[in-house]
């Protein structure tokens, strides 16, 4: 008998004779709340997290982003090649810099001092605050990873109500890495004193596209 | 981790005077509390989740082998290597092969009791590997050559002062007061290590057994930074860590935050599912997963299966009033608060540990917070007279507790005794209470007086206050 074997053998000894597994009913998952409320759930539970939500009309948004990307020392836009959506933004930004744009050779060799990370979320969560990014079809996950400022980029329409929902795309085959990101990264570590930026973005920011 | 369990009195009182660690506790446990309160105070979903869980966990264990087979077939169908250990001998070996075949020399790691458990560093480092703590607590201990004192927040007895010194003398940086400035300094340093690193090491606070997933859930960003960039993960986990499903996943995340911080949800949730996919930018070539036995399947059989409940949240040490006045160290092991004075004599032996049971006043605090509703007073209680049948306690304690139960169970014995106790002790004290009891009984008069028996017993004023006289 080998060791799996074995362990088997000792499992189904400790836990055998009670019936096949039950599983468990799924959850009642909430009605789909309409868009306007998960939107303003997920602003709410964002910000509560630590991150920063900008909104509303684009050309107000960018500006406001180029300022906390400046006022956080930010130089460099880092955004992934394959990412239209985070390529459009990181260049509409330039004019508000100066900042140089970048698709990550550099940042993925560590040279990633003050820069941002642009990508585009697959999906919001209303219930929790959370971005969800994945590696599914090849994404990188770099930008939410280390850079120092990290921009999700949230479409409106792929906020969802619970976590659930975010999850029931992925059951027949995850990705790799399903990542919920809830505000920046933060530790408690030394005397309780909430502090951020301890491995990841020391800022998250999602802009909201409706 | 080296076992000193049995020494939880000396190690209690040593605690106790320790300044330091008093000042810490005092500072964090409280806030612990305050904070989890509030998160539950705001989810009024909270106690219909909690049973949720619970249910959820108690259908693992009652099929744990099923769900188990079913989370290696997955996890090895999408290209996980998957390794089981029946003890910690055998897990150290496997880890250690594992880092050789995979020539790794330096590993990143972040925190896993697990690994704890089986003392994983020592194992590694005598293969000739390197391992760094990468959660800031851990790091901040591993410099300091210490064992962590809490599950959550192994650095609380450390001031910043302490680790400026430590940042200091093994990072070469300047001393600072600040804390941002301290976790910069842990950043930069730990970043490099990501970068170059061959092997990350994590835990797993959830395994899907639908998916094969290990799902790692922390704050830092630690565990996600080394799940993607080096070139091998290798995750430590108990096997009863098992989910049922993938969308299980969200009952459990609405308790974990919640009872650990009181956070609505942690910085971070990172669902693994095998290796790297063809086209995928970065993530791991390999990924290994090392499922520890090391007694889980014993405690499985007999009749303390539900403190395999456990998802390592903390809320019942921050609760308990002996955790929060002696801290973690005292309870001599990786677990420590009620929790560990229950899982380690179950894990190592009571034996070894028979002094943990002890080190509780019974409460129920910890009953209260759990959020997967583990009877944690019953256990420590029945652990206790497990204790007493397996020869583990004093004769003078066992015939205390004889007599002690000899005279509970006659109320016209305990009467007499109350009686003449009531007597004598209004005739020597005076009223006016017993201190400078000889040994054994001196600890209850060292720092007070213990009260003097009631002239009236409080049975008898009862009597009388209902009308029966005799």
């Amino acid at each position: 008998m080998n060791e799996r074997e074995s362990l088997f053998h000792r499992l189904s000894a400790a836990c055998g004779g009670r019936g096949a597994a039950a599983g468990e009913p799924l959850a009642g998952v909430a009605p789909m709340a309409p868009e306007d409320d998960r939107v303003a759930l997920f602003a709410k539970a964002f910000t509560a997290a630590g991150g920063v939500l900008l909104r509303g009309p684009v050309e107000a948004a960018l500006s406001d982003l180029g300022e906390i990307l400046r006022a956080e020392g930010v130089a460099a836009l880092f955004f992934p090649e394959d990412d239209a959506a985070a390529r459009e933004i990181a260049e509409a930004l330039v004019p508000f810099g100066p900042f140089t744009l970048t698709t990550g050779a550099e940042v993925r060799g560590g040279n990633a001092a003050a820069s941002a990370g642009f990508r585009t979320a697959e999906a919001a969560i209303a219930e929790t605050g959370t971005v969800v990014e994945t590696s599914a079809g090849g994404k990188t996950l770099l930008p939410g990873l280390i850079a120092d400022v990290h921009v999700s980029i949230v479409p409106a329409a792929s906020v969802v109500a619970r976590m659930e929902e975010a999850l029931a795309v992925f059951t027949a085959g995850p990705p790799r890495n399903i990542s919920f990101l809830s505000g920046p990264s933060k530790t408690a570590d030394i005397e309780q004193t909430l502090t951020v930026g301890a491995h990841g973005p020391k800022k998250a920011i999602a802009l909201l596209l409706e | 981790m080296e076992l000193n369990a049995n020494s939880f009195g000396r190690n209690a009182r040593k605690a106790l005077q320790d300044k330091t660690l008093q000042e810490a506790l005092g500072r964090t446990t409280g806030r612990f509390v305050a904070h989890r309160d509030a998160a539950v105070a705001a989810f009024p979903e909270f106690e219909a989740t909690r049973e949720r869980a619970s249910r959820i966990k108690r259908d693992v264990l009652d099929h744990l082998d099923t769900y188990l087979a079913r989370f290696i077939e997955e996890a090895e169908k999408r290209g996980a290597i998957v390794h089981v250990a029946r003890d910690a001998v055998q897990a150290r070996e496997i880890a250690a092969r594992i880092a050789r075949d995979e020539g790794v020399t330096l590993a990143v790691k972040s925190k896993s009791m697990a690994a704890e458990e089986i003392s994983f560093n020592e194992a590694l480092q005598e293969a000739g590997v390197t391992v760094v703590e990468s959660d800031l607590g851990e790091f901040i201990i591993q410099l300091a050559g210490e064992a962590p004192s809490h599950i959550i927040a192994p650095a609380v007895h450390k001031t910043r002062e302490e680790i400026s010194r430590l940042f200091e003398r093994h990072l070469g940086e300047p001393r600072t007061g600040s804390i941002p400035e301290l976790v910069g300094m842990a950043r930069k340093h730990l970043r490099a290590k990501f970068l170059s690193a061959g092997m990350g090491v994590s835990g797993g606070n959830f395994l899907a057994a639908d998916t094969g997933s290990v799902v790692l859930v922390t704050n830092e960003g630690n565990g996600r930074m080394g799940t993607i960039l080096p070139r091998v993960h290798l995750a430590v986990v108990g096997i009863e860590k098992v989910i049922p499903r993938l969308a299980d996943l969200p009952t459990f995340l609405r308790l974990l935050p919640r009872s650990t911080s009181g956070q609505t949800i942690s910085s971070y949730v990172s669902i693994l599912t095998g290796t790297r996919r063809a086209g995928d930018p970065e993530g791991p070539e390999r990924m290994h997963i090392l499922l520890l036995d090391c007694g889980r399947s014993a405690i499985l059989e007999g009749k303390y299966r539900e403190i395999l409940k456990c998802i390592r949240c903390a809320a019942c040490l921050n609760a308990c009033p002996v955790y929060q006045s002696v801290g973690g160290h005292a309870y001599g092991w990786v677990y420590s608060g009620p929790i560990g004075a229950v899982l380690t004599p179950l894990l190592v032996g009571l034996p070894e540990a028979a002094a943990l049971p002890d080190a509780s006043t019974l409460c129920g605090a910890c009953a209260d917070v759990c959020p997967v509703k583990i009877p944690l007073p019953d256990f420590l209680l029945e652990l206790r007279s497990d204790a007493r049948e397996q020869g583990l306690k004093t004769p003078g304690e066992i015939a205390a507790m004889k007599g002690y139960a000899g005279v509970m169970k006659r109320a016209g014995l305990l009467e007499a005794i109350e009686r003449i106790a009531g007597v004598l002790g209004q005739l020597f004290t005076k009223g006016k209470g017993i201190g400078g009891l000889p040994y054994p009984f001196s600890g209850w008069t060292e720092r007070r007086d213990f009260p003097a028996p009631a002239a009236q017993p409080f049975r008898r004023r009862w009597k009388i206050k209902r009308g029966v006289t005799r």
